[in-house]
């Protein structure tokens, strides 16, 4: 079992690939938090509360979910939307959410708009903007993912979320794995459960 | 689109039955059958459920190459044809799978060599193309004899790099490599390697799954990149853009693009020890005596632990199966006792020696040797003199010695 | 895709980058009778591109992808470089691996596409440089054509390797002094539209960009032709304003001096037979069609 353990940032200039440090992925019914694998009900109370204390909680909804490429993505879209109208009636005054689209994955010449989008190659020039600190990346192909989930963690110390389709992302901070409609309802029905119960960083938060 | 675990229970045109790859491999009646290895290597893959096969003449490789041609004309494989090169031929593979199908092919020795430049592009794209390598010599003078160097350039692709045995792990190990290579986290070309003439062109018992179930087919939606095809998106795509271009963080961009290659053949390891029951196998590990050993070196390494034996010298083994990912852990644990740690190899520089050099501890421990340099077989009696003589026990006289 | 598929999901159109919203709108995927003329009226596929000021080769790609008959069911493949850095802002599906297979890329990748979907039109069209399609991939780029395969072959010949900056390639022509030629090149400009015929090609055609409306005419010959009979080969002459001594402005008249009769890029054309046929078949169907449209637009005024 691996000692390391993935924790925001900012953690080197190019930090490791976590599962290069031994980090494995969890196993279908499991998440992970910082590399450890924990059942996936614990990962819903902790992401919720992840976005219930972060000043700017932001959904990065990539092309999987953006597109209506087929029916299943549609619901998967509507289904974040929901999730961000949730995060948006359960945050205090001071805290900002976003939702920021990764519409596509080419590098951008001389460099992208932070306000409206987030590029993989240049992903911290949105966190950094937007003063993210607490992300949650749904719909972005796993290669993709992983890419800026590294860089993220690498320059900033934004804290990273993977609701993901397939395997799950060991470079993120927390992850799902096998996303599909009903774990993104659940996570915005867990939102609203503890709404309240979470103090925000507002009064910590360094400002940038 | 296809969700292939729809798939399974419904039958393909040839009748075969889409099986859950777990119950078809492990569960399943097997029957045994006596088969060369390039026999074996077709009925792999008549049950692949493989989409093309690109195939180009070089020795030892041809006749499976040929055979899977039959296996087209029987309507088993989706396509089929013969390329201009190695280099076209892995060029070709990249296409096809670029395309979300399932790809396969075979190569050897210079031809490995000649298509070397497409194989760290097959893994930077993350194209989960299967490669048999029947390896041979690659230098001057000619050999069309067992050597191994070519695996060693292989090792530093991002391929993941498997060393068969015998046929027994030909065989199983294409399904198995299709599945481990597909999986999203993963999802990396396999050089699947055995030994020339000695696995291709001998006949062994091989338990075979039913012909009549083969493996779902690849489901190209899962890929951790977009498949190429105009049916998923995003539409603005091009693979692979040249992402070291720009400011300094997509500087950052293509060093961890590298870092993520190397990081999915980490992930392999899950499934690889899953799939074919650890990445080593290893027998005797409180002897003082170890052979560490991939591909035929083994079998000849075992043939030499039983002369030991009549001989009163206990001696263990390991059998390292995957080379990429490499399971440093595994050879640690197994070789904690060991005083003398043998490599037999049949190539000239010992890249395997050097390799679990570089990962245990006190590695004067490590023989590297004995190796034939291609251009011969491995008799087991060299491996039992390189060991007695180490040990400072008599040993009989090798007539290439020449004393 | 088909057209329908190219589409945002509702529930997240708002945040869609204009871009995005603007290509669902108005670009013309699935429009029947989409072409040059399509370029400052409707949304391009090609969103912004950063070659140099003036490069003809800017114009011919964007005149080629507003000419691709269904780019919503085309694949490009590219091969290394400055098309390369092009590409990405492309909003068609395309292929770069290596310097040169850019032919063999695209065998494997057609088979594939045939084979994963049958009956329907999936074209594959290869756009790379003079120096990755005959000097370097030559033997991948006959080969394709030896065989058959039914792509289609675009060359973009700047008469020298542009990206490494300027040297002596197969389709130089003799005498010119480049890098690598430092006493000028020593041999004839090779003769690949002869070549391609006699390798198999059904329709070949060497020409410069300077008229939007021929390279629609043969962009959209070659892709049909390929789709149903076999290879198909297009040389067009983009030169490389940069090395070869010219200003931004200059790219157009270079083109214009250099495709006059006898020049070196007069319009050159092979057609096989089949190939006619197909042509002449396709040419009658759409004088019908214009004829059906033009008496359904008389109706409407009436």
């Amino acid at each position: 079992m691996s000692t390391y353990r993935v924790l925001p940032g900012p953690e080197h200039f190019l930090p490791p690939a976590a599962a290069s440090m031994g980090i494995r992925l969890p196993n279908p019914g499991e998440a992970h938090i910082h590399g450890v694998i924990v059942p996936e009900e614990q990962a819903y109370e902790e992401a919720a509360r992840q976005f219930l204390m972060a000043k700017v909680p932001t959904i990065f909804p990539g092309p999987l979910v953006l597109w209506a490429w087929n029916e299943k993505a549609a619901k998967k879209a509507t289904a974040v939307r929901h999730l961000f109208e949730t995060l948006k009636e359960c945050v205090q005054p001071g805290q900002k959410p976003m939702l920021i689209p990764m519409p596509d994955y080419r590098p951008k010449y001389p460099k992208i708009n932070p306000e409206i989008e987030i590029n993989p190659n240049h992903p911290n020039l949105t966190i950094w903007h937007n003063k993210i600190d607490c992300c949650m990346f749904v719909g972005v192909h796993c290669h993709q993912a992983n890419l800026s989930l590294k860089i993220i963690r690498g320059g900033t110390s934004c804290y990273t979320i993977a609701m993901c389709a397939q395997a799950g992302h060991e470079d993120a901070m927390l992850s799902f794995r096998d996303a599909s409609v009903d774990k993104i309802m659940k996570l915005a029905e867990t939102i609203k459960r503890l709404k309240g119960t979470v103090q925000p960083r507002l009064s910590t938060a360094k400002s940038h | 689109m296809a969700e292939t675990q729809s798939l399974i229970g419904t039958q393909n045109k040839k009748g075969q039955t889409y099986t859950d790859p777990w119950y078809m491999l492990n569960e399943a009646l097997r029957t045994p059958s006596f088969f060369t290895g390039s026999e074996v290597i077709k009925e792999a893959i008549r049950r692949a459920s493989c989409d093309i096969m690109i195939a180009y003449p070089i020795t030892p490789q041809s006749e499976a190459a040929a055979l899977i041609g039959e296996l087209f004309a029987e309507g088993y494989v989706g396509d089929y044809f013969r390329g201009e090169s190695e280099f076209a031929v892995m060029s070709q593979c990249a296409g096809a799978s670029f395309g979300g199908a399932r790809v396969f092919t075979t190569t050897a020795g210079p031809g490995t060599m000649r298509a070397m430049e497409n194989f760290p592009m097959w893994a930077g794209a993350r194209l989960p193309i299967q490669m048999i390598v029947t390896c041979r010599g690659i230098n001057s003078p000619l050999s069309i004899q067992p050597d191994t160097l070519e695996i060693s350039y292989l090792l530093n692709t991002g391929m993941m790099v498997w060393h068969a045995e015998t046929a027994q792990d030909f065989f199983d190990w294409i399904l198995k490599g299709f599945i481990v290579a597909e999986e999203p986290d993963v999802h990396l070309p396999l050089a699947l390697c055995c030994d020339g003439f000695f696995v291709t062109h001998t006949k062994d018992v091989v338990q075979l799954t039913p012909a009549d179930m083969c493996l779902p087919p690849y489901d190209p939606y899962r890929s951790p990149v977009p498949c190429m095809d105009m049916e998923c998106p995003p539409v603005r795509m091009m693979r692979d853009p040249f992402v070291m271009k720009s400011n300094y963080i997509s500087y950052a961009t293509h060093a961890s693009w590298q870092q993520e290659v190397w990081a999915a053949v980490e992930r392999s390891r899950k499934h690889a020890i899953r799939w074919l029951d650890g990445l080593i196998d290893a027998e005797n590990t409180d002897a003082e005596i170890m052979i560490v050993a991939s591909g035929t070196a083994v079998s000849q390494g075992r043939e030499a632990i039983r002369m030991l034996e009549d001989e009163g010298v206990r001696c263990g083994l390991v059998k390292i199966k995957t080379l990429r990912p490499w399971p440093a852990d595994e050879i640690r644990e197994a070789t904690k006792h060991a005083k003398h740690i043998f490599v037999p190899e049949f190539n000239v520089t010992g890249w395997l020696a050097k390799e679990i050099r570089a990962t245990i501890p006190d590695h004067h421990r490590v023989y590297a040797g004995p190796h034939v340099c291609g251009g011969m077989t491995m008799p087991p009696e060299i491996i039992v003199s390189e060991i007695k003589t180490a040990l400072g026990m008599k040993t009989f006289s090798l007539a290439g010695r020449g004393s | 895709m088909s057209k329908e598929r190219i589409k945002i999901s509702e529930a997240l159109y708002d945040i869609m980058p204009s871009d995005y919203q603007d290509l669902v709108k108005s670009a013309t995927y699935g429009k029947e009778d989409r072409g040059w003329k399509d370029i400052g009226t409707a949304k391009e596929l090609i969103e912004q591109h950063s070659l140099c000021a003036g490069c003809p080769e800017s114009m011919a790609f964007r005149y080629i992808i507003a000419s691709l008959p269904n780019p919503e069911d085309t694949v490009m493949v590219g091969s290394t470089g400055c098309t390369s850095l092009v590409f990405p802002m492309v909003a068609v599906h395309n292929i770069h691996s290596l310097f040169g297979n850019q032919n063999a890329i695209a065998s494997g990748l057609k088979r594939a596409l045939s084979l994963r979907f049958p009956g329907r039109i999936k074209d594959v069209v290869v756009l790379a440089g003079d120096g990755a399609t005959v000097d370097i991939g030559l033997d991948m780029t006959l080969q394709s054509w030896f065989r058959q395969e039914k792509f289609t072959t675009i060359c973009f010949d700047n008469e020298l390797y542009a990206n490494t900056g300027g040297q002596e390639s197969g389709l130089m022509r003799k005498g010119f002094v480049a890098k690598m030629a430092p006493v000028g090149k020593q041999f004839e400009k090779v003769r690949l539209p002869e070549i391609a015929r006699e390798s198999g090609c059904h329709y070949v055609v060497q020409c410069t960009v300077s008229k939007p409306s021929l390279i629609e005419k043969v962009v959209k010959n070659a892709v049909y032709v390929a789709r149903e009979i076999g290879p198909t080969y297009l040389q067009l002459y983009t030169p490389c304003i940069l090395e070869i001594g010219k200003n931004s402005m200059e790219g157009l008249q270079e083109m214009r001096d250099s495709e006059k009769p006898n020049e070196r890029f007069a319009y050159k054309e092979f057609v096989s037979e089949p190939a006619k046929q197909l042509l002449a078949e396709l040419a009658a169907k759409e004088k019908e069609r214009k004829a059906a449209a033009k008496q359904l637009a008389g109706q409407a005024q009436a």
